[in-house]
């Protein structure tokens, strides 16, 4: 989605100005640890000389106590105060508002909903969107999927207007107080690259299975972004404006409510947008544990290997997203550019428009979407699938087979990678990670990574997490090999920049549940689908990175080295992929934190490691087991995150939904 | 300033949610769907289980509630354990296929009481290792667990490394697979595929190409129709021979499947509850509606639909009287 | 002149009666512990650099004093850097001074509390701002009624009076339209429209028209006298353009490194640059169009008090020189029917030519 990129901007604030001074002193810190990380080596070595794995004595088992309380809390959970006078009313509103909101949707009937949502998108975007939301909706009706639909629609009204609510609440506190700030900017930066399947495990402890396990999950998932957008814009106020609200005597609350939040207008939708999108992106992982929609029908056609039932349910989540997407940066570009009277009339006929559709269905009872209008795109997909499958699984002259490629992927490519990387000593894996983590980022992020690593041998998951760390490397490099390619390839033409353009934007928005199947269909089961899944999933953040990157190279630069008489392949060589440094190395970090996201989901194709146990926790309801894989994929992607992390960090693209 | 806004909103916002759901004290475990009741109709929540058995359980139950006893059915999606929490906390109103899981039935029916049993549901449920059959006509000695380990090296695959592979399934399976292998001393490894679908997936495409695999498979199962598969022969069922799941060496029980019903619906649930608990078929009539829904592709409403058209006679005596 | 020029360090004698607000020994100092630098008697004597090294503080405002008189247009004048807009924040305490006094009508601006500091801010001094700091989120109208809104008028009442003022600077019509589709310099009459509209008694500017272009600038300093002229609003005005603060300044202090390095008349600090600083300052600077005659202006001879063109001793060098050469003879400076003295030929050129013994002439 377009709108997942978040635009340069807000990059400005989160760049850490650190003066030529001080990086000097910093690189010689970085020589002397280096030596002195060689010398620790050395003597850990000697001492620890054989211990290929995590010492059992450092680890602590913690599936004692995990067991214990998630006993406790089902022994509990109707009985106990915490429970009965706190968590229950929770759960208890966000039933009652999801149940609000379906109703309201289902009263309007399919044709007030759709009037709606024409009218809104019309209203805030101009008649090509609202022709755009007006087709969404229809076929989601044509799909049969409309009361899925609604289901999900309802869900995702909550779960955003909560995620606004707290992430706004959250980035208030963040962006008036500077400690609050400190104390939420790592935590929130965190969250956002942790993979959503880490959410559902501790949710669901508490919640057990269904809608207010889902929408409290989506709402973590979804509010850090709309926190960290709104103590971004509220940070990045214009100084002049507070000082002239300031230089007239405002009191703060009047400086808050009449410069600075208005000031932040565009940050603020920006982070509805977001999360908007990340709450989409959680629709259907969520329904592995109850949320029920379009999500759960996703769920279920995997279940029966239906990968066209999968995509009828996956289609209208796309465009939801693009409908919801594009209404929402409209409504952002718009503001403060149009005049402000004339709108109330044109919103009082958008009302009274969606209020005549609705009455009018209901008389003529058709609140439901007809049964005759459907369209079953389940059997031709099914077919198209099945046919790519038997014509690429295997017996291709020359090339060989998908299964081929994949037998030979895994022998060569992810065992000898996984018994390499559990070959090594413990000790030797988190001096390397410290090491790259200081090469790339700073002091603080080595530490934290190195952290994050130890702490995964603590929970005593060391080996499945190396096997998912090399999936996870497998996958990037692969992802970084093609996305860079065509990030380039896509820089330097844009007729294939145009073409790729949708493309990239559907393979991010589906849900990553959907192209599980036909990857299976492809690669058989194992490391290698889970590996082709997450980079389908990565490689479109990966493209788009780099090609903006490589796009936005100083045309000074690129017009001097013309002058100066270079070939293109010298130009792109010498200029373009030197100064698109920073964004390429943000596509690396981008690229591992999403592969890392299905990595995890790879659990459902063959993956196994750990995201084969939070599946099994979630599955056996042996939250143990879950949990501590959930912490695991926690540390790792923390820790992958901090080892690729620029020191000059820049979101340029948000987690893809 | 801005800190006591932020609290104000806070306290405002605990009020609110209090005012919202009344005062006092909120039970979670007694709040239904959200999505359940709407349009005023009665609704009956059933647990369907990702394989496709359990589909055709509940798209012929919902058919029948709804054509012929006036409710409206939602279904949910849930993995078998969780699938006991729901039905105790009344998300879930029943579950129709239950492979055993005596942990649950002590903790729920016994201890708490939140949940009834339903009966059972005619169908026999067994676990087993399979191979496919024109793998076992080749081989016929295969089909005895001891002689595996010669067909260790035809089962190899990339992801086995170097022992033959062992494909197991969904994590919420029942499965003593890794403890078998390891107690059998069989030189395998067992792979899990992580979900049903891709297992079955799998399956297709080594069938496709005949090539010989060893998986855990259940019966009934419609799979079977398409791939004809042959078990191996483990060492004999005897109670209590799977009661330590480090040490089980011994194959699979076969399982009369059950019915569970959440208390409250099984006493106040009427006419829906009634017929829940009548339901009753054979693992041939299950069969039939998967294989629709799986293999043809039916929607499970229009294969329940067909199914329910030519077997009035099987249905008639579930309905409440 | 009678008196000699005032310099920062040496301090008016007493606030006289008519000012308006009264400085005396400023200082504005950033960094770590910034406090003990005014009260320690070697740090202040420090330049800039060694301060720095030594004690990692910028001082940018340095022992200040001065005062402005009601009705005037007092011109802090410096380069980038020499802290005038810190100094003209200090006065309504937009920064906080780290010691010294400031007063405004003779009340102690510094131990305000926070009410009053407001009160002070909403009606007794606005601020027009180099770089507008309208709310771009509001119409023109919207934006000058803020500071009206921010006392809490009502809507009705905010919008009626601000309409006024839209006027007055000559935004007719663009009532509705939103900053961002305004020029530079019609935002800066929306600036000075919503400082106007609180009515306060000083206004304060702080480089209002740096970013304008040369035409715009020059309409809107002609707006300011004008405005002036109209109303006699005391005015403090920051600038580093010195033909700026020559045209609109009653008196100018110029800043150097924090410093006040010599404040006074147009005239004065023309005619009688303290320093070199300020000498190479003012250097291309058109004499003749900035002195009075008065600094021409020898006393008269004989006849002299008779004959001649009469000049009234306000009058530039630049207009003497033109009765001189028009008439062909020496001008005579007459005040209220009385020859104060004549220019010839020789005093003007003097002027011209910045040659001090016609300067040391005149002055005597």
């Amino acid at each position: 989605m377009t709108a997942t990129v978040t635009p340069a901007t807000t990059g400005s604030a989160a760049a850490t100005d650190t003066g030529s001074g001080v990086l000097r002193a910093l690189t010689r810190h970085r020589g002397r640890l280096i030596v002195a990380c060689a010398a620790v080596a050395l003597v850990l070595g000697a001492v620890f000389l054989g211990a290929g794995n995590w010492p059992a004595s450092l680890s602590v088992d913690l599936s004692g106590p995990l067991k214990s309380t998630s006993d406790w809390i089902i022994d509990n959970r109707d009985g106990h105060p915490l429970f009965l006078y706190f968590l229950g009313h929770v759960s208890n509103a966000v039933v009652v508002s999801v149940r609000a909101v379906y109703l309201v949707l289902l009263a309007l009937g399919w044709a007030g909903v759709t009037a709606a949502a024409t009218l809104v998108a019309w209203r805030v975007a101009g008649v090509r969107l609202a022709l755009t939301s007006l087709a969404a909706f229809a076929v989601c009706g044509v799909l049969g999927m409309w009361v899925p639909t609604m289901q999900t629609l309802a869900l995702m009204v909550v779960a955003v207007a909560a995620s606004v609510l707290l992430g706004g609440l959250l980035g208030l506190a963040a962006g008036l107080s500077d400690r609050m700030h400190r104390v939420l900017r790592p935590v929130l930066d965190t969250m956002q690259v942790l993979p959503a399947f880490a959410y559902l495990l501790p949710v669901v402890l508490v919640f057990g299975i269904g809608v207010p396990a889902a929408v409290l999950a989506t709402v973590i998932y979804a509010a850090p972004p709309m926190a960290r957008l709104t103590a971004l814009g509220l940070r990045d106020a214009d100084a002049g404006v507070m000082e002239a609200a300031t230089s007239l005597g405002a009191t703060g609350r009047q400086r808050l409510l009449t410069a600075r939040l208005p000031l932040a207008r565009k940050e603020l939708l920006l982070g509805v947008n977001q999360s908007i999108m990340m709450a989409l992106g959680m629709a259907v992982i969520a329904s592995v544990i109850g949320a029920g929609g379009l999500g759960d029908r996703v769920y279920q056609a995997l279940a029966s290997v239906d990968v066209g039932a999968a995509l009828a349910a996956g289609v209208p989540i796309v465009l939801l997203a693009i409908v919801l997407d594009r209404v929402t940066a409209a409504a952002g570009e718009r503001i403060g550019a149009a005049p402000a009277h004339r709108s109330r009339l044109g919103w009082a006929i958008a009302a009274a428009a969606t209020a005549a559709v609705a009455l009018g269905t209901r008389l003529a009872d058709a609140l439901t979407w007809p049964d005759g209008w459907t369209l079953d795109i389940a059997e031709p997909v099914n077919r198209a699938v099945d046919w790519m499958t038997a014509h690429l699984y295997s017996g291709v002259p020359v090339v060989g087979g998908t299964a081929d490629w994949a037998g030979h992927f895994t022998t060569w490519v992810l065992n000898p990678l996984r018994s390499g990387l559990q070959w090594l000593p413990w000790w030797a894996v988190l001096l390397t990670i410290g090491v790259l983590a200081l090469l790339i980022g700073t002091w603080r992020t080595a530490v934290t990574a190195v952290l994050a690593m130890a702490a995964i041998g603590v929970l005593g998951v060391w080996d499945p997490a190396l096997d998912t760390l090399s999936q996870v490397l497998a996958a990037v490099a692969v992802t970084l090999l093609v996305g860079v390619a065509l990030g380039v390839a896509s820089a330097r033409s844009n007729r294939l920049g145009r073409a790729l353009r949708p493309v990239l934007d559907v393979f991010q928005t589906m849900p990553q549940f959907v192209y599980l199947i036909p990857v299976v269909a492809l690669f058989g089961v194992g490391r290698a689908p889970a590996v082709a899944a997450a980079v389908v999933y990565a490689l479109p953040a990966v493209v788009r990175i780099t090609a903006q990157g490589v796009r936005a190279v100083n045309p000074a630069a690129m017009e001097s080295s013309r002058s100066l008489g270079a070939t293109g392949r010298q130009q792109l060589l010498q200029v373009q992929l030197p100064l698109a440094r920073p964004a390429l190395l943000l596509a690396v970090n981008q690229g591992v934190v999403l592969v890392l996201a299905v990595v995890v989901i790879g659990g459902l194709v063959g993956g196994g490691a750990l995201g084969y146990d939070a599946v099994f926790g979630l599955a056996q309801g042996d939250l143990a087991t879950g949990l501590v894989a959930g912490a695991a994929i926690v540390c790792l992607g923390l820790m992958l995150d901090r080892v690729t992390q620029p020191t000059q960090r820049r979101d340029l693209a948000g987690k893809g939904a | 300033m801005a800190r006591t806004r932020i609290a104000a909103l806070a306290a405002a916002a605990a009020i609110t949610v209090t005012a919202l759901t009344g005062c006092g004290a909120a039970d979670m475990t007694r709040q239904s769907s959200p999505y359940a009741d709407a349009k005023g109709s009665r609704t009956v929540t059933l647990s369907v289980q990702s394989w496709v058995g359990a589909q055709a359980n509940v798209a012929v139950a919902q058919y029948l509630l709804e054509h012929e006893l006036g409710y409206r059915v939602d279904t949910v999606q849930i993995d078998e354990v969780p699938a006991w929490d729901a039905l105790s906390q009344g998300r879930v109103d029943a579950i129709l296929e239950d492979w055993g899981h005596p942990e649950q039935e002590k903790r729920y029916i016994d201890d708490k009481g939140t949940i009834a049993r339903g009966g059972e549901l005619g169908v026999t449920g067994h676990i087993g290792w399979f191979v496919p059959t024109y793998f076992a006509e080749e081989h016929p000695d295969v089909t005895d667990w001891k002689n595996l380990n010669k067909y260790a090296d035809q089962l190899r695959t990339a992801e086995s490394g170097g022992k033959g592979q062992l494909l197991d399934g969904s994590p919420s399976y029942v499965t003593n697979d890794k403890a078998l292998v390891n107690n059998l001393d069989l030189d395998y490894q067992v792979v899990f595929a992580g979900s049903e679908a891709a297992q079955i997936t799998q399956i297709r495409q080594f069938a496709k190409e005949k090539k010989p695999f060893l998986t855990y498979w259940y019966k009934p199962q419609w799979l079977f129709e398409k791939v004809p598969m042959t078990e191996v022969k483990l060492p004999d069922y005897k109670e209590g021979c799977d009661a330590d799941a480090e040490k089980v060496a011994c194959a699979y029980p076969h399982t009369p499947l059950q019915k569970f019903l959440n208390s409250r619906f099984e006493a106040d649930g009427g006419d829906a509850a009634a017929f829940l608990k009548k339901f009753r078929w054979t693992t041939d009539m299950q069969n039939d509606v998967s294989l629709m829904i799986a293999d043809q592709k039916l929607s499970p409403q229009e294969a329940a639909a067909r199914w329910v058209k030519q077997n009035e006679a099987t249905w008639r005596t579930w309905l409440p009287s | 002149m009678n008196t000699p020029p005032h310099t920062a360090t040496a301090p008016q004698t007493t606030a006289t009666a008519e000012s308006v607000f009264s400085v005396r020994d400023l200082w504005k100092v950033f960094g770590p512990k910034a406090e003990r630098v005014p009260a320690d008697q070697e740090l202040r004597g420090l330049d800039p650099a060694e301060l720095r090294e030594r004690t990692g503080c910028t001082a940018a405002v340095r022992d200040v004093s001065f005062d402005v008189r009601k009705g005037e247009v007092f011109v802090v004048m410096g380069l980038s850097g020499s802290g005038k807009s810190t100094l003209v924040r200090c006065l309504t305490r937009l920064i906080e001074p780290t010691s010294g006094t400031v007063s405004i009508d003779g009340e102690d601006v510094l131990s305000m509390d926070t009410g009053r500091l407001r009160e002070l801010r909403r009606h007794r001094a606005a601020m027009v701002f180099q770089h507008f700091g309208l709310l771009p989120h509001r119409t023109v109208l919207d934006n000058v009624a803020y500071g009206l809104e921010i006392q809490g008028v009502g809507r009705g009442e905010r919008r009626e009076r601000a309409a006024e003022f839209v006027t007055q600077v000559g935004l007719d019509g663009m009532e509705d339209r939103r900053p961002s589709q305004l020029s530079g310099g019609q935002q800066q009459r929306v600036g000075l429209a919503r400082a106007l509209a609180v009515d306060p008694e000083v206004l304060l500017f702080d480089e209002p028209f740096s970013a304008l272009d040369p035409l715009i600038r020059r309409d809107m300093q002609e707006e300011v006298v004008r405005l002036h002229q109209d109303e006699g609003r005391t005015m403090v005005f920051i600038t580093h353009d010195l033909s700026e603060a020559l045209k609109l300044g009653d008196r100018i202090a110029l800043m150097r490194d924090g410093r006040i390095v010599q404040l006074g008349t147009p005239e004065e600090i023309v005619g009688a640059p303290a320093d070199d600083y300020v000498r190479d300052f003012v250097r291309d600077v058109p004499r003749e169009q900035v002195l009075t005659v008065r600094s021409a202006m020898r006393p008269a001879l004989g006849d002299e008090r008779e004959a001649g063109p009469a000049l009234a001793p306000s009058a530039t060098v630049h207009e003497a020189i033109e009765a001189v050469a028009r008439t062909g003879e020496n001008a005579r400076v007459v005040e209220g029917g009385r020859c104060l003295g004549v220019v010839d030929h020789a005093g003007l050129l003097g002027v011209v030519a910045g040659v001090p013994a016609a300067a040391d002439k005149a002055v005597a």
